[in-house]
């Protein structure tokens, strides 16, 4: 089927299976592999992107169901120069080690904050994330960096 | 004037510029042109005759391009999958090892257990092929239950009782006369729960084979390239070591898992050399709860003898070690040299008497997962003594306090063959428990127990032997490879710094902390310093990375490499400020010449040595390039005290961790936030063993927790902050003092927790995991 | 697994029977059969799509019938392969007891085991797909054998 789809501000019209599914589309056939795959029960947050302002486990979004929207990969909040302020603060907390489950983290968390109404605590940061699995750092810096990234992002 | 990117300091990691603006390189991400996809078919059956294999409708499929079988790797001469670690039976006799083919040839022993590779032109094609195939299975009663599989059906032909050796530490004959006179001996079952590593980043591999110059290339999620690539040459008989390179690009995560050589990387390089195209797989999360080596899964019974006043007179402990169906690359030496030799723990306990019997099951092979047999030895030390704490009536800390190693004991011979070089576990202790306030704790527990809850506090005094290893003493105890590493500084003409290291890094930060050691030891400016790792073709053989060795061992060989560079730029200062080399100086990135204003930069001397004009050629090589293999004379020996407080509300069964503090005694800390980091991602594994992993066969050897709906992986909500501090006794033999920091969570946590579960219980024991469900009938009872 | 379910069928007990031995009215119940063929004196095979929580996939099943006391009970031995989904196998005591002329209750107790994808993802699932199934089959073996009466 044709789509079209703008990622990360490009237009792009492609031609895809029926049953392609957005996560690797964006990976094979636009080659934005920061998103990632982690599993195939939909459970693991590896692959969230921004779809129309929310966030979406890529993986379990048809191409198709994606035509007409706008999307936003990892590679498209900010560069090295200029960081979201969510990126930023990954880094300042040491929220990141492999660095595997961190575009889809990064992603979630600046939807969770984007969406809260007032100020998150940790318990809120923790309830969040809970759709995203980080094996290597036990959450507690991943959290530390979401709470302070909230400041930055309302003053950004 | 302290250095900021320097030895010590909290230097925000150079990975993370990639990582968070999503251009890392993983192996997934990387293409090349005409690949092809491999798709394996997997047993659905735990053990089964493979009577035949129809592959005729899957290569008729549209777009698969070939089927292979575990018999055409076997007629193109390709080797088992090796053990890598000869243990030894009692009666002397080496481990008894069944034939492990990469793919199966006429049984398959688990589920999940390839038996054919199918090669499409797309993904697609080849799962539709493998969809085809038609496979003939004679099925055959599983072995699953290990207390009984000694006595089950035998697995391999050649491994009778299901037993690949029954192995022993330590002095029997004294240990029993030490309970003859023990006051008092408790004793306790454990089962040390099967655990399934779950590394976020599935393991991929993709394999390409240049006809041109007959080079394969490998680009895999290995933790250890050149043993990869040792094995797949020497073993596998791929092809010599001199025409295969082996790429671990970025990798999401290992924990152990993968340090070993599989089945599918194997196959995979093997096909591309077949078909003369590129082959690429990636695991899908099923995939890997099935084929990825599994961690723990142990029974023992463990007694300590005690004398009147609690000293520890004597320690017996006997295990059962679950190898799954076939020996993994490292499988043999997790529950003996990495298990029995810990037994030991922070204490003084004269007499030990281990003995480890591991079987074969039909499930998945079991191997190191992080911490690897210390964690198994941790759990069986710590809970035996929590329980003796409280049959004899003194308090927990005191006990363990009364039958420390001093610091002035050290260096310290334990009975179980190690020699511990340095430590102060009464330091580590005293600190944490400081942090949870061990003295409030009385009035915590009654104002939980006015709100109808249950709290708890359990200790773990834990010690690790990393560093691994000196690879004399670990080849003469049967491993089959050496165990230092290489580190390369090669100084460009400009002066800034390519470190090339065996060490893998994957989370672990070596591209940070290796550039804070040249920072620190020569004074580049720590942007000017890039670590290449993870590839054979760039560096020496090494061994990777795997028991937290990479500082203490890789880090190690690269002072020894910067110590060759400094000597050698001192000989070019000395000719160029024409001085005696005697009298030159280096610090902070500068040379000079004692008692004189004469001095040279670093990148001045670094040019020289580029440049040659004004240079003894006669006398010296030129270039600043230097290289250094290092093998440690012992290993490091990281201890320390975690603490873990919960409160349980009966009426649900579920734990609430309210505190867990960490304070550890890594040596010297290069950089303290990694640290930390490294820390809280153990915490969380050995959190998760306790109460919430599992990996479950039903009788029928299925697995039943294999997909992330029924193993319950540790999520943001279900754990705490974690409070986690340090201690320092600096490691006495290597040059960084440092001891190894990657493993430490994951093996001192679990037993901390279920003392302190048990603790607010008031039971003796409750199996892990202690879910809901397991807690609210213990509290029930 | 087990399960046992009880059913009353409007319809006499030979009437069952012969409509439970008949590929054809299987055929017609088994939701998502795609085929039901004789292979054989009390042998069958039955293609079926079905779905078993995320596991999609269409099974073969090699059907055998045993211990036959017509028109009161028999076992049905099942043997069912799924490819890259996994199996089942297990066997299916049914027995139908005379209510009234022309009323039977069927009652039916199976046992069996999963393997493959179906046990690693579905095992939570497959007590109730299996019930689900059954619930299904007998819906419309009432409804299949209430129209060709009326005929
Ligand atoms: S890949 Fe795991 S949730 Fe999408
Ligand atoms: S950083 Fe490795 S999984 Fe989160």
């Amino acid at each position: 089927m044709e789509i079209s789809i703008t990622v990360n501000g490009r237009s792009e019209a492609l031609d895809v299976p029926d049953n392609a599914l957005l996560a690797d589309v964006l990976r094979e056939r636009l080659g934005l592999t920061g998103t990632h795959v982690g599993c195939d029960t939909s459970q693991c947050g590896a692959c969230v992107v921004h779809m129309d302002g929310a966030a979406v486990k890529s993986c379990t979004v048809l191409a198709g169901q994606a035509n007409g929207a706008e999307v936003t990969t990892i590679e498209g909040i900010g560069n090295p120069d200029n960081l979201h302020p969510m990126q930023a603060a990954f880094r300042e907390n040491h929220a990141l080690q492999c660095g595997f489950c961190t575009p889809g983290m990064i992603m979630s968390a600046i939807d969770l904050v984007q969406k809260a109404d007032g100020q998150l605590d940790e318990g809120d940061v923790r309830d969040g994330l809970e759709g995203n699995l980080c094996r290597c750092t036990g959450y507690h810096n991943i959290v530390k960096a979401v709470l302070a990234a909230q400041d930055d992002m309302k003053s950004a | 004037m302290a250095n900021e990117t320097g030895i010590g300091a909290a230097v925000k990691r150079k990975e993370d510029a990639r990582f968070i603006t999503g251009t890392g390189r993983y192996t997934d991400d990387i293409g090349a042109h005409g690949q092809t996809y491999a798709v394996f078919a997997r047993s659905p059956h735990a053990r089964a005759k493979l009577n035949g294999l129809d592959a005729s409708a899957a290569l008729a499929t549209e777009g698969v391009v070939a089927v292979f079988t575990g018999a055409d790797l076997q007629a193109d001469g390709i080797g088992d999958l090796p053990c890598g670690w000869t243990v030894h039976s009692k009666d002397g006799e080496p481990m008894v090892v069944p034939a492990h083919p990469p793919i199966a040839v006429d049984k398959v022993n688990y589920v999940g257990e390839p038996y054919a590779v199918v090669i499409g032109e797309s993904l697609e094609a080849a799962k539709n092929g493998a969809e085809a195939l038609e496979a003939d299975f004679e099925e055959l009663p599983a072995v699953v239950d290990l207390a009984s599989a000694a006595s089950a059906d035998q697995i391999h032909e050649n491994v009778p009782n299901n037993q690949t050796y029954d192995w022993e530490l330590g002095d029997k004959a004294a240990t029993d006369a030490a309970f003859a006179q023990a006051h008092h001996v408790s004793s306790l079952e454990i089962v040390n729960n099967r655990l399934i590593p779950n590394a976020i980043e599935p393991r991929a591999a993709l394999g390409e084979y240049d006809a041109a110059s007959g080079l394969y290339t490998l680009h895999t999620t290995s933790q250890n390239p050149h043993l990869e690539r040792l094995v797949l040459a020497a073993f596998v008989q791929i092809a010599p070591e001199a025409r295969l390179r082996v790429i671990s690009p970025d990798v999401g995560g290992g924990f152990g898992s993968k340090i070993f050589v599989y089945a599918e990387e194997t196959a995979v390089i093997w096909a591309a050399g077949k078909l003369r195209r590129p082959v690429k797989w990636r695991a899908e999360r099923s995939e890997s709860f099935l084929a990825d080596a599994h961690g723990r899964d142990h029974v023992t019974k463990a007694e300590l003898a005690l004398a009147e006043d609690g000293t520890f007179l004597g320690l017996r402990v006997k295990t059962l070690a679950n190898m799954g169906a076939y020996l993994s690359t490292f499988a043999s030496s997790v529950p003996t040299y990495l298990y029995g030799t810990l037994m030991a723990g922070q204490y003084k306990t004269p007499a030990i008497y281990v003995e480890v019997q591991s079987l074969f099951t039909n499930t998945a092979p079991v191997d190191a997962y992080r911490g690897a047999g210390r964690p198994e030895a941790t759990y069986v030390v710590e809970r035996i003594v929590e329980t003796a704490a409280r049959e004899m009536g003194i308090d927990a800390a005191e006990l363990r306090r009364r039958n420390f190693i001093a610091p002035s004991d050290f260096p310290y011979e334990t009975p179980v063959a190690l020699t511990y070089d340095t430590g102060d576990y009464e330091a580590s202790l005293a600190k944490a428990l400081e942090h949870a306030d061990y003295a409030g704790f009385g009035a915590r527990k009654a104002a939980s127990e006015a709100a109808g809850k249950k709290r708890g506090i359990g200790f773990s005094c834990y010690i690790e032997a990393c560093g691994l290893a000196p690879s004399q003493v670990a080849i003469s105890l049967g491993a089959g490879v050496g165990l230092f590493e290489v580190g390369e500084v090669r100084v460009d003409v400009t002066g800034s710094v390519t470190v090339v290291t065996g060490s893998h890094s994957h989370g672990q930060s070596h591209e940070t902390t290796f550039a804070q050691i040249i920072s620190e030891k020569l004074g580049v400016p720590f942007e000017n310093v890039t670590v290449l790792h993870g590839d054979t073709g760039r560096s020496d053989y090494a061994l990777g990375t795997y028991g937290s060795r990479s500082l203490a061992v890789g880090g190690s060989a690269l002072i020894k490499a910067i110590d060759k560079i400094i000597a050698k730029g001192k000989k070019i200062a000395a000719h160029m400020l024409e001085a005696q080399e005697e009298q030159v100086d280096f610090a902070d990135g500068t040379f000079t010449v004692a008692d004189s204003n004469q001095s040279l930069t670093f990148p001045e001397v670094a040019f020289a040595a580029y440049v040659p004009a004004n240079y003894p050629l006669e006398e010296l090589e030129p270039g600043l390039s230097e290289k250094a293999f290092y093998d440690p004379p012992n290993f490091t020996y990281p201890a320390g005290a975690h603490i873990c407080e919960v409160e349980i509300d009966p009426a649900t069964g579920v734990v609430d961790i309210t505190s867990f503090v960490a304070v550890d005694d890594f040596g010297h800390i290069v950089n303290p936030m990694i640290v930390e980091g490294q820390v809280h991602g153990g915490l969380a594994q050995g959190i998760g063993q306790a109460l919430l992993e599992h990996g479950v066969y039903d009788e029928t050897g299925q697995l039943v927790s294999g997909s992330y709906m029924d193993y319950t992986m540790p999520r943001a909500d279900d754990l705490p902050s974690f409070t986690v501090d340090t201690t320092v006794t600096p490691c006495t033999h290597n040059p960084l003092g440092v001891k190894g920091c990657g493993e430490a969570g994951a093996i001192g946590s679990t037993a901390a927790v279920m003392n302190a579960v048990t603790n607010a219980l008031g039971v003796a024991s409750v199996p892990m995991p202690a879910t809901p469900e397991t807690v609210w009938r213990a509290a029930q009872a | 697994m087990e399960q046992s379910g009880e059913y009353t069928v409007s319809a006499s007990r030979e009437r069952v029977w012969e409509a439970l031995n008949d590929p054809e009215v299987l055929e017609r119940c088994v939701e998502g059969c795609r085929s039901m063929t004789v292979t054989g004196e009390g042998e069958f095979e039955a293609v079926v799509a079905a779905k078993v929580g995320p596991v999609k996939a269409t099974f073969t099943a090699a059907i055998e019938l045993q211990d036959v006391v017509a028109p009161e009970s028999y076992r049905l031995q099942v043997g069912v392969k799924g490819g890259a989904a996994g199996f089942a196998k297990g066997s299916a005591a049914v027995q139908l007891a005379e209510c009234s002329r022309d009323e039977t209750r069927l009652t039916y107790h199976i046992e069996g085991s999963i393997g493959g994808k179906l046990a690693q993802i579905g095992s939570r699932l497959v007590q109730a797909a299996a019930r689900k199934m059954a619930a299904s089959f007998f819906e419309r073996f009432a409804v299949d054998i209430g129209r060709s009466q009326g005929v």
